[in-house]
C-alpha cells in the first residue's frame, strides 16, 4: 500500500497560501474586542461594563477605582455628566436603559478611594502652571496631579473652597465637601487671590515648562488666540487652553489638554502619538433575547441606597458577541474569540525557526462553517485553519502525525477496497451510486441494500463506486492529494460512461460537486422522487434530527431528510442549532484525529441538544454518536431496514470495507478475489482490542509484525509477564506487539504500542 | 568525550533475545527523529543489535518528544 512522506526538518519556503491581507480581513470581522455601545459613546471611555458589573456584585469600592481612571472628581463627573452612554445603551431599544450616571454618582458616594498619598509618589521634573478657575481647570488640575507633574494653580478666588464652587453649583452639600476634602488632599501649589492679567501670566510662566489657562482666563486676556480644539492648545501663546462647555465637554477636554502637556513636556509635537481620542463607533453585535430587567429601579441621587444602585447596575447585559463561542465546541474549548485567533494561526504559519504553539489548535477545528452562519459578520474560522494547513504543507512545515492514519485510511478506501463497476448487464451507466468511506465501514449491509434497491428501480444502469472522495486529503490541507483524488475519481466516472452521481453522504456530494461538469444528486433526493423501497422502519421515540455539516448551506439536502422521516413515519424533534446552524460530530476536518479531547466535547456538545435518539444523514454523525452510547441511526439504516449495530473499531472500519467489496463483487459480477488467509491463528485478549484501538494500531500492523517475526525469528522474552515481544518497522512508525504463544502456529496479542522515532544501535 | 545519555534502561537480565539465545543488556542506542538525534541506553542484545524500547518509553518520553519536534 501507498505511504505518505514525512516531512523534512529544514523549512524551505515555497508556496506561501495566506496572506496577512486575507487575515486581516478576518480579524476585522470580529467584533468581539469592539467596545460596548456605551463605552463607545464616552468621551472619556469609561469601562462601563466593567464598571456596572463590579457595581452590580455590590462592590463600589472596584466601581470607583474603574470610575476614577476616566474623573479625578468623581462627584462633579457623575452629577453633572450629561450621560450620551445612557443614550446608546441597548437596552433602550427594548425598555429602559440603565440608569449608568446614577450608579456612577452612587459608586462615587459609596466606593472608597485608591489615591495613594504624595508621600509615595515620584514627581515628574518638568513643572506645570494653571491660570484660572472653572470645571476645566478642576479637571485638569486633576489630571495633571494624576500624571504627577509638580504643579501650581494660579486664581483669582480666596481659598480652595471658592477654586471648587466655581461651576459646580449642582453638587449638594454633601457631594462638595467629599471632593472639596480629596482637592485638599492633592498635591497642588495654589497660590490664591491673585490679579491675573497678561503681564501675571507672562511673568510667571516663566518659571515653568508648560502653562495652561482656563477658557474664561484665554477669552478675557488672548481674545484673538487662535485655539485647536482636538489639542486643546493655543499653537502662538504656547499655551494649553481651548473652549469647551458643560461638564462632560470641560473632562474630555482636561483629558485632550494633559496630554497636550505631555507632550509639550517632552518637547514633542502635540499633534503626534495622540491615539484615539473621544467616542467611537462600536459595531458589537448584543445578543437581546435574553435581556429580561428592562425597567428602572427608581434612584433618588443622593437618598439612593446601594441596594438600588447595585439592582440598577445588574440590569446591564454586558453587551458582548459570543455567538461563536456559544456554538462552536472548538473556540469554546480554546477560549478565543475569531479575531485573535485569526491573527495567533496566522503567525503559527509565518514561524521558519522555532516551535508552532498554534499547529494543534489550527488542527483542531473541524472545518465545518457553523461559525460563519452563527456569526453576524460572517467570520470564517475554518477557511483560516484551512489556508493555515495547506500553508504548513506547502511550506513543508506540517507534522504528519496528526492526519496520517486518516490519509493513510483515504489511500486504502482508494486502492485496496476501491471498487468501481457498472451495474452487471450494462457496459455504460446512467448513475453511480457513491456512498462514501464511512457507510462502507460502518454499515456495509445498508450500502448492499441500497445499491441493489438503486440498481432495480432505476432505469439506465446503476454503477457502483466504494471509495473516498477525497474530502480527507482536502481537510488534511494537502491539495496536491486532493486534486489526485479528483483525477484518479474523474477517469473512473468516465470509464463508466459519465453517470450522474448518487452520493450517500452528503459530504461526498459536496466534495464531488467541485469536479468539473459533474452531474451529482443525493441518494435522498432520488428517493424521495421515486419512494421508500418498503421494509423500512420508523423509530419507536421520537428522534432528534443532527443535520450533516456537509449540507450546511444546502436547504433542499435538510428538507429532504425531513420529508423522508416523516414519512417513515418518525416523530421529528428540531434542536436549538439545527440546520445551517448544526454543530460538527466531532469528525469533520480530522479534529478527532488531530485533538481527541476537543472532538469529544463537539460529539457532547451535538448530544447536549437532546436527551432522545438521533437521526443522522452522515455516517460519521452515527458513528461518533452511538460510541458515545447515544442511540443512533442513519436515515438509511432506518429506510432499509439494516441494522448496522454497535460501532466497529478502527479495524473493523477496514475489514467491512474489504469485505463489502470481496462480497458484492462475487455476488453481483462473478469474481472471487483471493484470500489472504494466515498460515497462523492470530488472537486478540480484549485489553488489546481496546488499546489497539485507542493507539490507533490496526490489526494488519499486527500481523506484519507477526509475519516478519515468522520470517527472522527476531523476538525477546520479558521474565516478568511471561510474554514475547517483537517489532517491526511500517512506514513511518515502528509497532510492537506483546504476545504469548503455544506452539509455532498460535499466538495470542496482550498488548501493542507504537513510536514514530526510529532507534539503532550506537557504537562506542 | 562520551556523549550525555538522556535516558537510561538497564534490563537486569530479565529480557531474553530468543534469536540469539543472550540475555539483553544496558547498551548504546540512539532515537532518530526530523534530523534530530538522541543518543540513550536501551536494553540491547550484544549479538544481533535488536533494540527493545518498552511500552511506558513509547508512550511516555518518546512521545512527548516526537510531539515537541513535529511543532518545531
Amino acid at each position: 500500500m501507498s505511504q505518505i512522506q514525512e516531512r523534512g526538518s529544514t523549512h524551505v519556503y515555497k508556496v506561501n497560501k495566506i496572506s496577512r491581507e486575507e487575515m486581516e480581513s478576518m480579524v476585522e470581522r470580529c467584533v468581539y474586542a469592539h467596545p460596548p455601545f456605551c463605552s463607545a459613546a464616552c468621551p472619556l471611555k469609561l469601562d462601563a461594563r466593567a464598571f456596572l458589573e463590579a457595581a452590580a456584585a455590590g462592590n463600589f469600592k472596584k466601581a470607583l477605582q474603574l470610575y476614577e481612571k476616566i474623573a479625578p472628581f468623581p462627584l462633579v463627573l457623575a452629577m453633572g455628566c450629561e450621560a450620551p452612554c445612557e443614550r446608546s445603551c441597548r437596552l433602550g431599544e427594548i425598555g429602559e436603559a440603565v440608569q449608568i450616571r446614577a450608579v456612577e454618582e452612587a459608586a462615587a458616594r459609596f466606593g472608597q478611594t485608591q489615591r495613594l498619598g504624595s508621600v509615595f509618589r515620584t514627581r515628574k521634573k518638568k513643572s506645570v502652571a494653571i491660570f484660572g478657575s472653572g470645571l476645566f481647570a478642576l479637571f485638569l488640575a486633576g489630571e495633571l496631579e494624576k500624571k504627577a507633574y509638580p504643579l501650581s494653580v494660579f486664581c483669582e478666588e480666596a481659598d480652595a473652597e471658592r477654586f471648587l464652587k466655581s461651576e459646580t453649583g449642582f453638587l449638594d452639600e454633601e457631594a462638595f465637601r467629599s471632593e472639596l476634602k480629596r482637592l485638599q488632599g492633592m498635591d497642588i501649589q495654589f497660590v490664591f487671590g491673585c490679579a491675573i492679567d497678561r503681564a501675571f501670566i507672562e511673568e510667571k510662566r516663566a518659571a515653568f515648562d508648560v502653562a495652561c489657562a482656563s477658557p474664561a482666563v484665554r477669552e478675557k486676556l488672548f481674545p484673538e488666540a487662535e485655539c485647536i480644539p482636538a489639542l486643546m492648545y493655543c499653537e502662538d501663546l504656547k499655551l494649553v487652553s481651548g473652549p469647551c462647555s458643560g461638564v462632560l465637554d470641560a473632562a474630555f477636554g482636561a483629558k485632550k489638554a494633559a496630554l497636550t502637556v505631555d507632550r509639550l513636556a517632552q518637547n514633542l509635537d502635540p499633534r503626534n502619538a495622540r491615539g484615539q481620542e473621544g467616542p467611537v463607533e462600536s459595531r458589537l453585535y448584543t445578543d437581546l433575547s435574553e435581556a429580561r430587567e428592562l425597567t428602572r429601579v427608581p434612584m433618588n441621587g443622593a437618598g439612593c441606597t446601594r441596594e438600588e444602585a447595585a439592582r440598577e447596575a445588574g440590569r446591564c447585559i454586558r453587551c458582548h458577541c459570543e455567538e461563536c463561542l456559544k456554538s462552536c465546541a472548538y473556540l469554546a474549548h480554546y477560549k478565543k474569540h475569531p479575531g485573535l485567533f485569526a491573527r495567533e494561526i496566522y503567525n503559527n504559519t509565518q514561524i521558519i525557526m522555532g516551535d508552532h504553539p498554534l499547529n494543534k489548535p489550527m488542527n483542531s477545528c473541524a472545518l465545518c462553517g457553523q461559525c460563519t452562519v452563527v456569526c453576524p459578520n460572517g467570520v470564517d474560522m475554518a477557511r483560516v485553519c484551512l489556508d493555515a494547513r495547506r500553508n504548513m504543507v506547502s511550506t513543508d512545515k506540517m507534522p504528519l502525525a496528526p492526519h496520517e492514519f486518516a490519509l493513510l485510511d483515504m489511500l486504502f478506501s482508494n486502492e485496496e477496497a476501491f471498487l468501481s463497476r457498472p451495474q452487471p448487464g450494462f457496459d455504460t451507466c446512467r448513475y453511480v451510486f457513491f456512498p462514501g468511506c464511512q457507510a462502507a465501514a460502518i454499515a456495509p449491509e445498508t450500502v448492499k441494500a441500497a445499491y441493489l434497491d438503486l440498481c432495480d428501480r432505476l432505469n439506465g444502469g446503476v454503477a457502483l463506486m466504494l471509495g473516498c472522495c477525497g474530502a480527507i486529503g482536502g481537510w488534511a490541507g494537502r491539495t496536491e492529494l486532493e486534486e489526485q483524488t479528483r483525477v484518479f475519481l474523474d477517469r473512473e466516472l468516465s470509464k463508466l460512461g459519465d453517470p450522474i452521481v448518487i452520493a450517500g453522504c452528503p459530504m461526498c456530494k459536496k466534495e464531488l460537486a467541485g469536479h468539473e461538469g459533474l452531474q451529482i444528486t443525493g441518494i435522498w433526493d432520488v428517493l424521495l422522487e421515486i419512494g421508500l423501497p418498503g421494509g423500512g422502519h420508523r423509530l419507536e421515540r421520537p428522534a432528534a434530527l443532527h443535520d450533516s455539516c456537509g449540507a450546511r448551506g444546502d436547504e433542499k439536502t435538510q428538507t429532504a431528510i425531513r420529508e423522508l422521516a416523516m414519512r417513515l413515519g418518525c416523530e421529528l424533534i428540531e434542536t436549538d442549532y439545527s440546520g445551517d446552524r448544526s454543530p460538527c460530530c466531532g469528525y469533520g476536518g480530522l479534529a478527532a484525529y488531530a485533538n481527541r479531547e476537543v472532538a469529544q466535547e463537539m460529539t457532547e456538545k451535538c448530544l447536549a441538544r437532546s436527551d432522545a435518539p438521533y437521526i443522522t444523514y452522515c455516517m460519521a454523525c452515527r458513528d461518533r454518536f452511538a460510541r458515545q452510547g447515544r442511540e443512533s441511526k442513519h436515515i438509511l439504516e432506518l429506510i432499509y431496514g439494516t441494522e448496522a449495530g454497535a460501532p466497529p473499531d478502527i479495524s473493523e472500519k477496514r475489514y467491512h470495507r474489504l469485505m463489502l467489496k470481496k462480497e458484492l463483487l462475487r455476488e453481483l459480477w462473478q469474481e472471487e478475489t483471493k484470500d489472504m488467509k494466515l498460515d497462523y491463528e492470530l488472537n486478540y485478549t480484549e485489553q488489546a482490542r481496546r488499546m489497539m484501538d485507542e493507539r490507533m494500531i490496526l490489526t494488519d500492523d499486527v500481523i506484519a509484525v507477526m509475519d516478519e517475526l515468522r520470517k527472522t525469528g527476531a523476538c525477546i522474552f520479558d521474565e516478568e509477564s511471561g510474554l514475547f515481544i517483537a517489532c517491526r518497522r511500517i512506514g513511518n512508525a515502528t509497532f510492537w506487539v506483546k504476545f504469548s504463544r503455544e506452539g509455532d502456529a498460535r499466538y495470542l496479542v496482550h498488548r501493542a504500542w507504537s513510536h514514530r522515532m526510529t532507534v539503532v544501535k550506537r557504537e562506542g | 568525550m562520551a556523549e550525555k545519555n538522556y535516558y537510561t534502561i538497564d534490563p537486569e537480565g530479565k529480557l531474553t533475545c530468543m534469536r540469539c539465545g543472550v540475555p539483553l543488556i544496558k547498551g548504546k542506542a540512539r532515537f532518530l527523529y526530523l534530523d534530530n538525534g538522541f543518543p540513550v541506553e536501551l536494553p540491547v542484545c550484544p549479538v544481533c543489535g535488536f533494540v527493545y524500547v518498552p511500552e511506558e518509553l513509547a508512550l511516555g518520553k518518546v512521545a512527548a518528544v516526537e510531539r515537541a519536534l513535529e511543532d518545531k
